[in-house]
């Protein structure tokens, strides 16, 4: 994944001394020698480019017209006094509508629609102040006669200040991951800048000044307003200490996004005591803004809404800090990709939150160094022999000596696994859209990938002296653990791709069944790959106990990673076998559903889609994948309408699938989502472990959802029979494919069909 | 001027800096980039210039923003200095029917380059 590259055109223009000189005549004459359509342009100009061009006057375009009738200074300026004096609740009203408007811009709006509509806080940004003191409200005029009145430029000033800091600790996290620019998030800042200049300090200062004031008012302003006041400005200064300090891992601190929980739940109970005050708003503001897009309406968000995002943000930036308890690769992808596909999708600060979390420098989490994350990965799912791993050059100098030959290899792999295997988590972190993209993209590096490991394979077996494995027909084979592992990590990508799928709504209702045996077909062939994983590892913890007799304790550890490892595939073997079983289950509902016609098509009879364009279309992304295998066009047909089985046959298929997957998934409920270390310890992530076992509860009812729709087409298809009606004849149900979203969806992976009687 | 020289002329305006003045009072500067028979002309990377609103003038005459100025006493002659608000809006299409003024933007150097070249 490479950086966002944004095209940044340069804010300031270079003015030498210039001569400037009127052509205005001649200009036009030339102009008028031109005939219609005719054009004298830049070579390199394009009339595509010039489609993009703002058409000054015209007021849908250009943000900076002032129509026939408006008055220059008031368009310009608003003719809002931002000095006139506030009333309590009116400073209410504003702070939570810039609340509102923060929200707006973190759910992905751009400033020029959302904050920066704010006359109060133009006025604090606008020129940019060179000091703290001089981001105020009332700039120009500092030897007015008018009263300096706290609540404004104290308390209404503080809280402006101190959103816009937080505004600037949320950009500059955000600016510098990776995501979506416009699609995410809009960092734009229209020539402006948010405070970033100034210290943190300065701000933490003026809201304690605005607190401690608010506190002596006592009696002069009504006590419930004051509360709602003094709970603002704590929640600014929670949010900012918050803010500020988001990635320090050592601390694993939760206590400042924790204390503005409270904070939160206490403002919607206070807002309805606020005055809205709509004209210290206004889309004008725009005319002010260093942008190039057309002017735009302002974004109004709910109050409530607002609250809400800013609480999963909060709950989401807690429930982070249980990432960090590192227990090992496994156990860190499942909290890492549980914790981001939470519903809704934590927002766009998390999601950069997380990957500056994940890896900085070349360190995983802060501390593990890169190399060591991938061989702790290696460790645990194909166990290699040890003298891979132990490898080093630092030790062996001498180049002749396989060990030094194995330590050059390794390096090399390292460094070219390392990017895309970080990249496997860090990919989580992106919008769920963009997920199942770039997963289209990084499964074709890393079939790539694979044949580089196969061949990495070849040269270490010889080194290492690999002793060969007998298979039962007499041939002899290797373990090949690079590329076994290698192997798997594709597979589980290409397994995300097809449950993305389901979840993003991309395949239609005819293509259901297709897509399900599909997951079935790549679930059993990572089954197969598992189970030859497995007998290495067996026969590898089978040899070391036979060559580590009287080195006790090394031979003790490395049982002990076996078994781990062992356990490890063990609980990948049951999930996967809960997911193909349950694929093979709704293939074969579908499979009955299609043949008695009562499955609904997105497409019409006369559409020019057909079966086999839809696949092709499905299969793309893998067309350039050597394994697995491209199933062709024939076979698929074959396997997905489940030819020459008769409809008893595909029923009971179903039965026994369904009831298959219930079982496994209860055991895969059992294990829990983390695996133990081999001292018996599990990872301390009470959150993430509650939203993984929801997610399991969830495909379980999503099974049982199943099993009652197969019943009801079984009952369907016993009825007939009775009555010995031709098989033309409507089996009287009806199907609904409940949409994502809907309750009676289950699960977003498992698109379950309702099945009822037909009226 | 024939149709061949009024090309001519054009083209080699391509890539200069102009200033376009329009009918509301505001003045666009960037690089120009395209016309046709209609006066329309397209700038890239253009900045809009206005003139101070009354309030800026105001406050610019009472010296508020600077003190320096307030205190030499320049607040109290008649001419007062104001900047023209300006901002960066990139690419543009100016209507030839609101354009009022047009006017060439160059270094000393480009003038010198442009006379030699208007002699030869």
């Amino acid at each position: 994944m490479l950086p966002n590259n944004q095209v940044r055109v340069s804010s300031t223009q270079v003015v030498s001394q210039t001569v400037c000189s009127d052509i205005t005549d001649k200009f036009t004459n030339a102009a008028s020698k031109l005939s219609t359509g005719q054009l004298v342009k830049d070579e390199y100009f394009t009339l595509f480019e010039a489609v993009g061009a703002l058409e000054i006057m015209d007021s849908r375009m250009d943000s900076g017209y002032i129509g026939p009738g408006e008055n220059q200074a008031q368009a310009l300026e608003d003719d809002y006094d931002v000095t006139r004096e506030l009333t309590p609740e009116e400073v209410l009203g504003i702070m939570d509508e810039l609340l509102c408007h923060e929200m707006a811009w973190h759910m992905g709006h751009p400033l020029s629609q959302t904050l920066f509509t704010s006359l109060y806080l133009d006025k604090l940004l606008w020129p940019v102040p060179k000091t703290v003191e001089e981001a105020r409200f009332d700039r120009a005029n500092t030897n007015s006669e008018k009263e300096w009145s706290p609540l404004l430029h104290l308390v209404l000033r503080a809280y402006c200040l101190a959103l816009v800091k937080a505004c600037d600790f949320a950009h500059d996290r955000i600016a510098h991951e990776y995501y979506y620019e416009e699609e995410d998030f809009v960092t734009q800042l229209y020539n402006r800048t948010l405070l970033s200049q100034f210290d943190m300090a300065h701000f933490v200062k003026l809201i304690d000044q605005a607190i401690s004031w608010i506190d002596q008012q006592k009696g002069t302003i009504d006590d419930k307003l004051r509360d709602a006041i003094k709970c603002r400005l704590s929640l600014r200064r929670g949010l900012l200490h918050a803010l500020d300090e988001d990635e320090d891992i050592k601390t694993k601190s939760t206590e400042h996004f924790t204390t503005c929980l409270p904070h939160v739940s206490s403002l919607s109970e206070s807002s309805s005591l606020g005055k809205r005050i709509p004209e210290a708003f206004s889309e004008k503001m725009q005319r002010k803004l260093a942008s190039t897009v057309p002017p735009r309406p302002i974004v109004r968000i709910d109050f409530e809404d607002a609250l809400a995002h800013l609480k999963r943000l909060c709950q989401d930036a807690i429930d982070l800090r249980e990432v960090l308890d590192y227990r090992g690769p496994h156990n860190f992808r499942v909290a890492i990709w549980t914790l981001l596909s939470r519903k809704p999708q934590p927002s766009v600060y998390i999601r950069a939150l997380t990957q500056a979390l994940l890896v900085n420098n070349t360190n995983v989490l802060g501390s593990i160094p890169v190399k060591d994350f991938l061989y702790s990965d290696l460790t645990e799912l194909v166990f290699p022999s040890s003298v891979l791993l132990q490898s080093n050059t630092d030790e062996t100098e001498m180049p002749s000596d396989p060990r030094f030959q194995i330590a050059k290899h390794m390096d090399g792999f390292v460094k070219r696994f390392r990017q895309p295997f970080v990249d496997t988590y860090r990919c989580a972190c992106l919008n769920r859209c963009r997920v199942r993209r770039t997963l289209c993209h990084t499964v074709v590096d890393w079939d790539q990938l694979q044949m580089e490991a196969e061949d990495l394979d070849e040269q270490l077996r010889t080194l290492s002296r690999e002793p060969p494995l007998p298979l039962p027909n007499g041939d002899t084979t290797y373990s090949y653990p690079l590329s076994s592992w290698t192997y798997h990590q594709k597979l589980c990508q290409f397994r995300l791709i097809i449950e993305l799928g389901f979840e993003l709504s991309i395949y239609s209702p005819e293509e259901l069944p297709g897509m399900y045996w599909y997951l079935s077909h790549i679930c059993s062939t990572h089954l197969g790959h598992i189970d030859r994983i497995r007998t290495f590892i067996a026969s590898t913890a089978k040899r070391n106990l036979s060559s580590l007799i009287g080195k006790k304790r090394h031979a003790l550890e490395q049982q002990l990673a076996a078994q781990r490892s062992l356990r490890l595939l063990e609980r990948l073997t049951t999930q996967i076998v809960a997911i193909d079983a349950f694929a093979i289950s709704l293939h074969a509902l579908y499979v009955l559903l299609v043949r008695h016609n009562i499955l609904p098509t997105a497409s019409s009879a006369q559409a020019y889609s057909s079966e086999r364009l839809r696949y092709e279309l499905r299969m793309k992304p893998f067309l350039p994948v050597s394994l697995p295998e491209l199933v062709p066009y024939e076979e698929f047909r074959r396997e997905a309408v489940l030819e020459g089985d008769s409809d008893t046959i595909v029923l009971d298929r179903a039965t026994r699938a369904i009831s298959e997957a219930r079982k496994a998934w209860e055991a895969t409920l059992a294990h829990g989502p983390f695996l133990p270390d081999s001292d018996g310890k599990v990872n301390k992530a009470p959150a993430i472990e509650e939203d993984w076992k929801r997610d399991i509860k969830d495909t379980m009812k999503a099974c049982i959802g199943a099993s009652i729709a197969i019943e009801s087409v079984k009952k369907a298809l016993a009825g007939r029979k009775d009555s010995s009606d031709p098989p033309s004849t409507p089996i009287g149900l009806r199907v609904e494919i409940p949409g994502i979203g809907s309750n009676a969806r289950w699960h977003d992976w498992w698109a379950v069909p309702q099945v009822s009687p037909a009226k | 001027m024939d149709t061949q020289q009024a090309v001519q002329y054009l083209d080699s305006l391509i890539g200069q800096t102009l200033r376009v003045h329009t009918t509301d009072t505001r003045l666009f500067v960037g690089t120009f980039k395209c016309t046709d028979a209609a006066r329309n002309v397209i700038l890239a990377t253009t900045h809009e210039y206005r003139y101070p609103s009354p309030s800026a003038v105001k406050e610019v005459a009472s010296g508020a923003n600077d003190p320096e100025k307030r205190s030499s006493g320049t607040a109290d002659s008649q001419n007062v200095k104001a900047n023209m608000t300006s901002r960066l809006i990139g690419l543009v299409v100016i209507p030839g029917q609101h354009i009022t003024r047009i006017e060439l933007e160059e270094t000393p150097e480009q003038v010198k380059v442009r006379e030699v070249l208007q002699k030869s």
